[in-house]
C-alpha cells in the first residue's frame, strides 16, 4: 500500500500531464477489462455481505460454543512443578462442517465473526473517504478554482497535512478521544482527518488546468456565478479523478482503520460501551491470544485475507480509472496471444515495431515495382512499396495506412501531405519502424539503398522490415534521422544538450574522443546558428525555435542520407517557422540528404520540396512534382487543402476550406474516403476504391474516378501542367541536388 | 535553494501543527479524558495512583497553570529536547526515544532503501517488457500492495517465525536474543541483531515494494511514450540508454510522491514492531498506550513525525538534484 495510480501523480515541476478530458467525458466509461471486472466482482460480493452478513452468520459473533468447548491446554507456567495451580485455556477448533472457518479461543464461531464485521469495516471505509473526498474537493478545488491567496493557503493548509503521517496521527486522535472505540462516526471522521491531503492536491493541480480551458472561460464571460462555474463545469471533468481519489481513500480508510483496531483503539465488542466486530478487532484478538504461536491460522487469516481482497478490489477499479484517465496506460503491450492471432514473428521490442509474418509474401509482388521504377531522376535512396499499417490486432485493428508506395530519391525533397489523421506520419515512422505497439506493420517493404556519406555505417540495400535490431540501431540516425513536430519534447529534459550529441556520438562515432565528440557538437550547432555554449544548456532554457534548431543540429550531425521532417515547423511562430525552413533548405543544398517532409501546409511544401504525394485517410491520393500539384491538382482533395491556406507568394484567391472534418479511420465511408466531402462525387465514388494510377502519360499520378473513363473532369482540377515541371523531371540529372520550384531565402 | 526552504518552512510548520495538536486534543475533548483513560487502565489492572497522577499532568487537569501557560513551557521544554518524564519507565521521554530510534532507523533506512531501489527497477523492467511474462507481476503486486503490513508479518512469522508453527527458520521475536546474548560490541550479539531484523525487514520490504513497483511502471509507460524517447530510439541509442532516458524521468514524480510512500511505510512499520515486540519506537509507542503513558505518547509521536519530514526533505533534496527545471528553480 503505497502511492496510487500516475496519473494522479502532479509533479510540481515535471512528470507528464494527464490526458485532456473532453468536456463531454462526463460519466466514467471503465474500460472493459478482466481488471476492472474482477475488481467490481470483489466489491460486489463485499457489498452484499456487508449487508445481508447478519442475517446469514449462522452463530451470533459473540456467542460462546460450550458444546464445542472440550479441548483444554495447560497455560505455560502453570500446572504441577511450577508452584501456580494448573490452569487450562480452551483450544480453537479448527474448520470443521459446525464452524466452517473453525473457532476462536473463546469458542465463538470465526465465520459469523467475519460476515459481522465486513459491515462496520466497509462502513467505515466508505464513510471515511466520503468526508475525506469532500474535504479534498473543497479544498483543492477552491485552491485550484480561485488561485492566489486562497490557493496559497489552502495549498499550505493540505501540504501541511500531507506531510504528517496518517497512522501516528490518527493513533493520538483516537486514543485521546475515549469515545471514539465506541462511535464508529467517530472513528470515520477522525480518519477522514488524515486521509483528505493527497486528493487535495491531486485536485487542485487538475482544477488549474482545467480552469483555463475554452468552455470555462466561456463560461466565466457569459457571466456565470463562480460557484456554479465549479459545480457544473469544472465538477463534472473532474469525477475521474474524484472517483480514483475516493476509491484510494476508501482503501486507506479500511487499513487506517483495520490498524487503530489492530492496536485495540477501535474499541471491543465486549466492552461497554461495545464496539462493532471489524477486521482488525479479530486480528487483534487472534494476535492478542497467541494464535500465531498456537498456529490456529484460521482465526486471523480471513479477517487479513479479506483486507487484502478488498484492497485488490478497490486497487482493480483504481487501474481502470487510470486508464481512463490515462490511455497510455490502457494501450497494452503485445501479449504473446495478439502477437499470435496478429502473425507477428518478431517479439514485440519497443523501438521495433514489429511485422506480421506475412508480409514475406508481399516481398515477392512489390519486387516487380522496384525493377520497373517509372520516373526518373536521381536514384532512388528510401523505397516504400505497398506499405500497410494497423494500429490493433485482429478485427479491431484500425487500417492506418494501406498500401502506400513512396520513392525518395537521392537529395530530394518529397513532402508528404494532409490533414491530420491522415496517416503521414504513421507511414514515416513505420518506414523505420519507430511506431509503438499496438501498431503493425502488414504488409509491404521498405528498403533502404545505403550510400554513407562518411563511410562509416552499414551500406548496400537494406530491408528495413526484416532488418534485426542492431542492423536498425546501425541505420538509424547515422544514415536517416528524424525531427519530430514538437521540439519541447524531442529533447530529454534532465539532460543537458550536449550530453544528448554526446550519447549519440558514442554510439554512431565510438572512435571519436572526448574533445572530439564535444568540438563536433559545438560546431553543429554552430551550424544551424546556436553558440556552441549552449551545449551546456537544458531543453527547458531554449526557446522553441532553439529547441528545435538544436535537434535539426543533433539531426545533422551523423550526416545521413535520409532526413524525416515531420512538421518541423507547425508548433512554431510564423517567424521562426521561416527562419528554420530556410535554414533546412540551405542545410539540405550544402549536404545534399534526402528529405520527407511531412505538414498538412501545401503552401509551405511547394516551396521546399521537390515531389509532393498527397494523402487522405490513410491512402496516397495524388503525387505530382510540386509545382504541378500545387498549381494544377487533380484531386478535389488536394484543390481543398491548397485552399485551406494563403499561399506565401503570389496572388491572392479565396479561401473555401474542405467542408466536413477528417474521417473516422475506424468506419471509413465506402468507396472512396473523400467522397462525402467532395463537391464533385461521383456514384461510382460511393462504391469503389480508387487507386493511385498515373495520369495519361504525365509524371503525376492520382487516385480518382473523375479522371478515369469518361468522367466530365471539372475546370479547378483540368488546369494545364506548368511548363516547367516537365524540364525539371528530364533535365535534374541524376544526384544533382536540384533546386526546388520556388527558390526561397538566401 | 528558495524553493527547497519553502518546502522546508512547510515541514516546519508541519511539525508545529503535530505538536500543537498532539499538546491541545486532550485539553479541547469534551468529558473528562482522565477519568475515562484511567478507568480504561485500571479494568486491565495498567495503572496505578502514579499512573493517575502522570496521566493527570500530562493531559493538564488539576494543574493550575492556564493552558497557554502550559503549551508555553510544553515547546520551551521541547525545544531544549526535553520532551517529559515517562512514568512508567520511570526515565526521561528524550533519552527514552534515543534508545528505541536505532531500531527502528535501521530497520526504516535499510527496507526503505532496498523497496525503493528493488521496486524502482522492477517498475521500470515490467514498463519495457510489457506484453511479456513479466506482466504476471502485475496482479501480484496488487495482491501484495493491498496486504496490510502487519497481516503480512503474522503471515511470516507463521511460514518462516521461530515462534510460528511452521519452517521455524527465522527468529521472531525481540531485536535480539534476550536470553543468550549482551548487548555490546561483541560478534554474537550482532550476529543476534542481524538475524533478529531478517523477519521485520521482509515483512516491510515486501510489503512497500508493490507499491513502489507500481507506481514506476505507470509512469514509466507513461514516459515511454513521450517524445523524448521516441527520438532516442530514432536515433540508435542502445536499449539501456534509451531505458536509462526514460528511467530518469520517470522516477522525478515517483520522488516527488515520496511523501504519501514514506507516511504509510512508517505506519506500517509500526505495526510490524508490534507483530515482532521489535524494540522501536513502533512497539514502544504500542506499550506506551497500553500503560497510558501519555508523554511516552507524545514524545514518539513528535519524533516519528521529525523522521518522516526529514524522510520528505531528503526526497525533496533528491529532486533538485536530478531535475535541471527544479535546479533553476530551487
Amino acid at each position: 500500500m503505497t502511492i496510487d495510480s500516475t496519473t494522479l501523480t502532479q509533479a510540481p515541476v515535471a512528470g507528464p500531464t494527464p490526458e485532456p478530458i473532453l468536456r463531454t467525458a462526463r460519466i466514467v466509461r471503465l474500460p472493459r477489462s478482466p481488471k476492472v471486472i474482477a475488481g467490481l466482482v470483489i466489491l460486489a460480493v463485499f457489498g452484499v455481505v456487508a449487508i445481508i452478513g447478519r442475517w446469514i452468520s449462522p452463530y451470533s459473533p459473540n456467542q460462546t460454543d460450550p458444546q464445542n468447548w472440550v479441548q483444554h491446554v495447560l497455560v505455560p507456567g502453570t500446572g504441577p512443578g511450577t508452584g501456580f495451580p494448573a490452569n487450562y485455556y480452551p483450544l480453537p477448533f479448527p474448520p470443521s462442517s459446525a464452524h466452517w472457518l473453525g473457532t476462536t479461543v473463546f469458542a465463538q464461531d470465526v465465520l459469523s465473526q467475519v460476515l459481522a464485521s465486513t459491515q462496520a469495516t466497509l462502513f467505515v471505509g466508505l464513510l471515511a473517504a466520503a468526508i475525506a473526498t469532500c474535504l479534498s474537493i473543497l479544498f483543492g478545488v477552491s485552491a485550484g478554482y480561485f488561485g492566489g491567496g486562497t490557493d496559497e493557503v489552502l495549498s499550505l493548509v493540505s501540504n501541511v497535512f500531507l506531510a504528517i503521517p496518517g497512522l501516528p496521527l490518527l493513533i493520538v486522535l483516537a486514543d485521546y478521544v475515549p469515545t471514539a472505540g465506541s462511535s464508529i462516526f467517530l472513528v470515520a471522521i477522525i480518519i477522514a482527518v488524515t486521509a483528505w491531503a493527497y486528493s487535495s492536491r491531486v485536485l487542485r493541480a487538475q482544477t488549474l488546468s482545467l480552469r483555463n480551458r475554452d468552455f470555462v472561460e466561456a463560461a466565466r464571460v457569459s457571466g456565470e456565478g463562480r460557484i456554479r462555474i465549479i459545480v457544473v463545469e469544472l465538477l463534472p471533468n473532474l469525477i475521474p479523478i474524484v472517483a480514483a481519489s475516493f476509491l484510494f481513500t476508501t482503501l486507506y480508510a479500511i487499513y487506517a482503520y483495520v490498524a487503530i483496531a489492530f492496536l485495540g483503539l477501535g474499541g471491543s465488542p465486549t466492552s461497554s460501551p461495545p464496539g462493532l466486530w471489524n477486521w482488525g478487532e479479530m486480528l487483534r484478538e487472534g494476535f492478542a491470544n497467541n494464535a500465531i504461536r498456537g498456529g490456529w491460522w484460521w482465526w486471523w487469516a480471513p479477517p487479513g485475507l479479506c483486507v487484502a481482497l478488498l484492497g485488490t478490489g478497490l486497487a482493480l477499479l483504481n487501474f481502470g480509472i487510470d486508464e481512463f484517465i490515462n490511455p497510455r496506460l490502457r494501450a497494452a503491450g503485445l501479449t504473446r496471444r495478439a502477437a499470435k492471432k496478429a502473425g507477428i514473428v518478431s517479439r514485440a521490442k519497443l523501438g521495433m515495431t514489429p511485422v506480421a509474418a506475412h508480409h514475406a509474401q508481399a516481398v515477392s509482388r512489390s519486387q516487380a515495382g522496384i525493377t520497373a521504377s517509372r520516373e526518373v531522376g536521381p536514384e532512388p535512396v528510401l523505397e516504400i512499396r505497398g506499405l500497410c499499417v494497423d494500429y490493433g490486432y485482429g478485427e479491431e485493428a484500425v487500417h492506418a495506412v494501406v498500401d502506400c508506395d513512396l520513392v525518395l530519391r537521392r537529395g530530394r525533397v518529397l513532402g508528404l501531405a494532409g490533414e491530420s489523421g491522415s496517416g503521414k506520419t504513421t507511414l514515416a515512422l513505420a518506414a523505420i519502424r519507430l511506431l509503438r505497439s499496438p501498431a503493425v506493420i502488414t504488409d509491404g517493404q521498405v528498403l533502404f539503398h545505403s550510400k554513407p556519406v562518411g563511410g562509416e555505417g552499414p551500406s548496400g540495400t537494406i530491408d528495413m522490415l526484416a532488418a534485426d535490431a542492431d542492423t536498425l540501431r546501425a541505420v538509424r540516425w547515422s544514415e536517416i534521422s528524424v525531427v519530430l513536430q514538437s521540439s519541447m519534447n524531442a529533447l530529454n529534459p534532465v539532460i543537458s544538450i550536449g550530453a544528448q550529441f554526446d550519447d549519440m556520438l558514442r554510439v554512431h562515432r565510438p572512435h571519436l574522443s572526448r574533445t572530439a565528440r564535444h568540438e563536433m557538437s559545438g560546431a553543429m550547432l554552430e551550424l544551424v546558428g546556436i553558440n556552441p555554449d549552449r551545449l551546456r544548456s537544458y531543453a527547458h532554457e531554449l526557446s522553441g525555435g532553439m529547441r528545435q534548431r538544436a535537434m535539426i543540429a543533433m539531426a545533422l550531425a551523423l550526416e545521413p542520407q535520409v532526413m524525416i521532417l515531420d512538421e518541423p515547423t507547425t508548433a512554431l511562430d510564423v517567424v521562426t517557422q521561416r527562419e528554420i525552413l530556410e535554414e533546412l533548405i540551405g542545410l539540405r543544398d550544402r549536404l545534399g540528404f534526402a528529405a520527407l517532409f511531412i505538414t498538412h501546409d501545401l503552401s509551405l511544401l511547394v516551396e521546399i520540396a521537390d515531389e509532393i504525394a498527397v494523402m487522405y485517410a490513410g491512402r496516397l491520393m495524388e503525387r505530382a512534382p510540386a509545382a504541378a500539384l500545387f498549381n494544377a491538382p487533380r484531386l478535389p482533395y488536394t484543390h481543398g487543402l491548397i485552399h485551406c491556406f494563403p499561399p506565401m507568394h503570389g496572388q491572392r484567391s479565396r479561401m473555401d476550406g474542405i467542408p466536413g472534418s477528417p474521417p473516422d479511420l475506424r468506419a471509413l465511408p465506402k468507396g472512396c474516403a473523400f467522397n462525402p466531402r467532395c463537391a464533385w462525387a461521383l456514384d461510382q465514388c460511393r462504391h469503389d476504391v480508387p487507386h493511385l494510377a498515373p495520369l495519361n502519360g504525365s509524371a503525376r499520378e492520382v487516385a480518382c474516378w473523375l479522371h478515369r473513363g469518361d468522367a466530365k473532369v471539372p475546370a479547378e482540377l483540368a488546369r494545364p501542367d506548368p511548363v516547367i515541371v516537365a524540364e525539371r523531371g528530364s533535365v535534374a540529372p541524376p544526384g544533382n541536388l536540384a533546386r526546388p520550384p520556388h527558390e526561397v531565402g538566401r | 535553494m528558495r524553493a527547497l526552504l519553502r518546502r522546508l518552512g512547510v515541514y516546519v510548520l508541519a511539525a508545529w501543527v503535530a505538536i500543537t495538536v498532539s499538546f491541545l486534543l486532550p485539553r479541547v475533548v469534551p468529558g473528562n479524558p482522565v477519568a475515562g483513560a484511567v478507568a480504561r487502565a485500571s479494568q486491565s489492572g495498567n495503572c496505578n495512583s502514579q499512573c493517575v497522577i502522570a496521566v493527570e499532568e500530562q493531559l493538564g487537569y488539576n494543574t493550575h497553570t492556564s493552558v497557554w501557560e502550559q503549551y508555553v513551557s510544553y515547546i520551551g521544554n521541547l525545544a531544549h529536547g526535553d520532551l517529559g518524564h515517562s512514568w512508567s519507565e520511570n526515565a526521561p521521554v528524550g533519552s527514552l526515544i534515543l534508545s528505541y530510534l536505532p531500531w527502528t532507523l535501521g530497520l526504516l533506512v535499510i527496507a526503505t532503501t532496498v523497496s525503493f531501489v528493488a521496486g524502482t527497477a522492477i517498475g521500470v523492467l515490467m514498463a519495457w517488457r510489457r506484453g511479456s511474462w513479466f506482466e504476471f507481476v502485475l496482479p501480484v503486486a496488487t495482491f501484495f500492495q493491498a496486504l496490510p503490513y502487519f497481516f503480512l508479518a503474522l503471515v511470516l512469522v507463521l511460514i518462516f517465525g521461530q515462534t510460528g508453527t511452521l519452517l521455524k527458520w527465522f527468529p521472531s521475536l525481540f531485536g535480539y536474543d534476550i536470553y543468550a546474548v549482551t548487548p555490546g560490541a561483541n560478534l554474537p550479539y550482532v550476529q543476534s541483531v542481524l538475524s533478529h531484523a531478517i523477519l521485520p525487514a521482509v515483512t516491510v520490504i515486501l510489503a512497500s515494494v508493490a507499491g513502489f513497483i507500481l507506481a514506476m511502471r505507470n509512469q514509466m509507460v507513461t514516459t515511454m511514450d513521450e517524445d523524448f524517447v521516441v527520438v532516442a530510439e530514432a536515433k540508435g541509442l542502445r536499449a539501456r540508454t534509451v531505458i536509462w532516458y526514460a528511467a530518469r524521468n520517470a522516477l522525478l514524480p515517483v520522488i516527488s510522491n515520496f511523501t504519501i510512500a514514506i507516511s504509510l511505510v512508517v505506519a506500517g512499520q509500526i505495526l510490524v514492531e508490534i507483530v515482532f515486540n521489535y524494540p522501536g519506537i513502533g512497539f514502544h509507542l504500542f506499550d506506551a498506550l497500553g500503560k497510558l503513558d501519555y508523554s511516552l505518547v507524545q514524545g514518539i509521536f513528535v519524533v516519528i513525525t521529525l523522521i518522516v519530514l526529514a524522510a520528505n526533505l531528503l526526497a525533496d533534496v533528491v529532486y533538485v538534484m536530478i531535475d535541471p527545471r527544479a535546479r533553476q528553480a530551487a
